[in-house]
């Protein structure tokens, strides 16, 4: 077949990268216009006067926005450590040990990560007001990794299957353990998986709603999606707040997206491959 | 370790040493909860422990079947999911085939329909909640100015607009998702098949209909039920978009049950709707597994 120029595939292409960056886009604008600029009629498409204000005022009138940002970095580092660490050893003797309940058991991990995280609530809240682990920091990151070492499991289980038995089999011909094998040969032979696994387990955490919003009902403890969201009061929306919070709170996952583009797709394939 | 113990039953103690943390948190914080929300559908209880529970038996459940609100809430998520999937789907078959294309900034593309999939909903949501707007959006500015209409369009004020513009920002937010599982199974068929098809002069709508999509019934029911799943208990984008308004057009059931455990303080009620609620989910799952099984 000649090659035509391929006007056609680069003008669908072009709509679609459009497509998926226009909102960000505009709230990126939003945010360095002023509050004329912000609630004008027609709307100001090009900031008008450009201005940082929203950027000084959101640290000097908003901090506890910091605050919030942190409490999701506290969490997500948390729950994405747990998830690897435990997520990890389940998934290599799942995988690897050839134990007699590993099929069963990897079903049934599959099936309770199909709850509705709603469904949790009205018990998980209680327990966790009886434990007094409502508004800690191990409470919550508790929960999310409940929440995400299914997924953890899954992946790093589908990726130890990709790696060569031989080599396992011989250190234990050495008369090697288990926990020896496992930290000097499956780890640093997988740390692909654990990269791919670990970054998607942040971003799952740093984007989780319903427990965050529930788990953690004082003000100085919410994450930031959960804080944001409750910027709106009953009849103002703050959006000058509003937009200037949601870019700093979605920087570090458009980062860790960017840089790790490969990874997380490759990772999200495998994950849900099965 | 004794050295007599037998290889066989080192590596079960292991195995059940590496297994055991991480099904106990799973045990803890999902299986656990869900136990424990079938028992607090079937009592009355306070949840402070102050009035000690009282087994009701099936009143909660009486209650639901005659409460208009919760069968809003359960017909607004099954219309939600029925008119999202679809589009996600079709989108998502699309974009995994221009992913599939060689083409001079693939990897820029990639990035950009990953990005809406890595946005925290909630914060997505409320973007778009703002353009949206009525009295200041981007949506009506452009729609007056272009002469398109006369009026600003009430998005969120209307209730089939605003079921639209609900599906709207989840069609945006995860048909790249969808793109993504059927791109890695497209990327599995081998190339041969589709130059054995070319040789038989097959058109490339032939070639779709019958190479391509035959083979990528499987990657397509995985991400069919994974999305399913996700737009059945979908909380965070009605609880940011419409709260679930106008007159609980939005309602989901997630939603419903949120206001009804944490609004209402009503948690015996609540745990009867997030128990059949699981149920639904549940039922859902096994027809796909189902599918799944006899996709052949």
């Amino acid at each position: 077949m000649q090659k035509r120029p391929r006007y056609g595939l680069y003008a669908i292409v072009s709509l679609s990268v459009l497509i998926s960056f226009f909102p960000i886009v505009w709230l990126i604008l939003t945010s360095f216009k002023n509050t004329a600029g912000i609630y004008a009629w027609p709307p100001q498409y090009w900031p008008d006067p450009f201005t940082l204000d929203n950027y000084i005022s959101i640290f000097t009138n908003s901090p506890e926005l910091l605050r919030y940002i942190l409490n999701s970095f506290i969490v997500g580092a948390g729950c994405t450590a747990i998830t690897l660490l435990l997520g990890g050893l389940a998934a290599y003797a799942l995988s690897r040990l050839r134990l007699r309940f590993a099929g069963m058991l990897m079903v049934g991990i599959l099936a309770v990560s199909m709850f509705p995280p709603v469904s949790l609530l009205p018990s998980l809240f209680q327990n966790f007001l009886n434990l007094g682990l409502l508004n800690t920091y191990t409470g919550l990151i508790l929960a999310h990794a409940g929440l995400f070492l299914p997924f953890s499991v899954w992946m790093l289980a589908s990726y130890f299957a990709t790696l060569p038995v031989e080599i396992e089999e011989a250190a234990r011909m050495d008369g090697m353990g288990f926990v020896r094998i496992f930290l000097t040969i499956v780890l640093p032979l997988s740390w692909p998986g654990f990269v791919a696994t670990g970054l998607i387990v942040f971003i799952f955490s740093w984007n989780e709603f319903p427990l965050s919003l529930v788990l953690m009902t004082q003000n100085a403890m919410r994450t930031a999606p959960v804080g944001i969201s409750l910027y709106p009061g009953e009849y103002a929306f703050p959006w000058e707040t509003i937009s200037t919070a949601t870019v700093l709170a979605i920087i570090p996952v458009l980062i860790i997206t960017a840089i790790f583009q490969k990874q997380i797709v490759g990772g999200l394939t495998a994950g849900a491959g099965k | 370790m004794s050295r007599t113990m037998s290889l066989e039953r080192r590596t079960a103690l292991t195995g059940i040493g590496f297994v055991t943390p991480t099904i106990l948190i799973i045990a803890l914080i999902l299986i656990y909860p869900i136990i424990q929300s079938v028992v607090l559908s079937f009592g009355q209880s306070s949840i402070d422990g102050s009035q000690p529970y009282q087994f009701v038996g099936l009143k909660h459940y009486a209650a639901l079947m005659g409460d208009g609100r919760f069968w809003n809430a359960l017909g607004v998520t099954f219309t939600f999911t029925a008119l999202s999937i679809p589009l996600e789907l079709g989108l998502g078959i699309g974009l995994a085939l221009l992913m599939n294309e060689s083409f001079k900034g693939k990897g820029l593309a990639r990035l950009a329909v990953l990005f809406p999939w890595a946005l925290p909903t909630a914060l997505n949501t409320l973007i778009w909640r703002w353009m949206y707007n009525s009295d200041y959006g981007l949506f009506n500015g452009i729609a007056l100015q272009s002469g398109l209409v006369d009026r600003p369009i009430n998005f969120l004020g209307d209730e089939i607009l605003a079921m639209g513009s609900m599906v709207v920002v989840a069609v945006w937010k995860t048909s790249s998702f969808m793109a993504l599982i059927i791109l890695a199974g497209l990327q599995s068929i081998p190339r041969d098949l589709f130059e054995a098809g070319r040789m038989d002069g097959m058109s490339k709508w032939q070639e779709f209909t019958q190479i391509t999509l035959p083979l990528l019934k499987g990657p397509i029911l995985v991400a069919l039920i994974i999305r399913s799943m996700d737009a059945l208990r979908t909380f965070e984008l009605p609880f940011n978009l419409t709260d679930g308004g106008p007159v609980n057009a939005t309602e989901s059931l997630s939603l419903y049950a949120y206001k009804v455990i944490f609004d209402f303080l009503d948690f015996n009620f609540g745990a009867a709707v997030v128990v059949v609620q699981f149920l639904v989910i549940f039922a859902m799952s096994l027809i796909y597994v189902f599918a799944l099984q006899n996709k052949d």
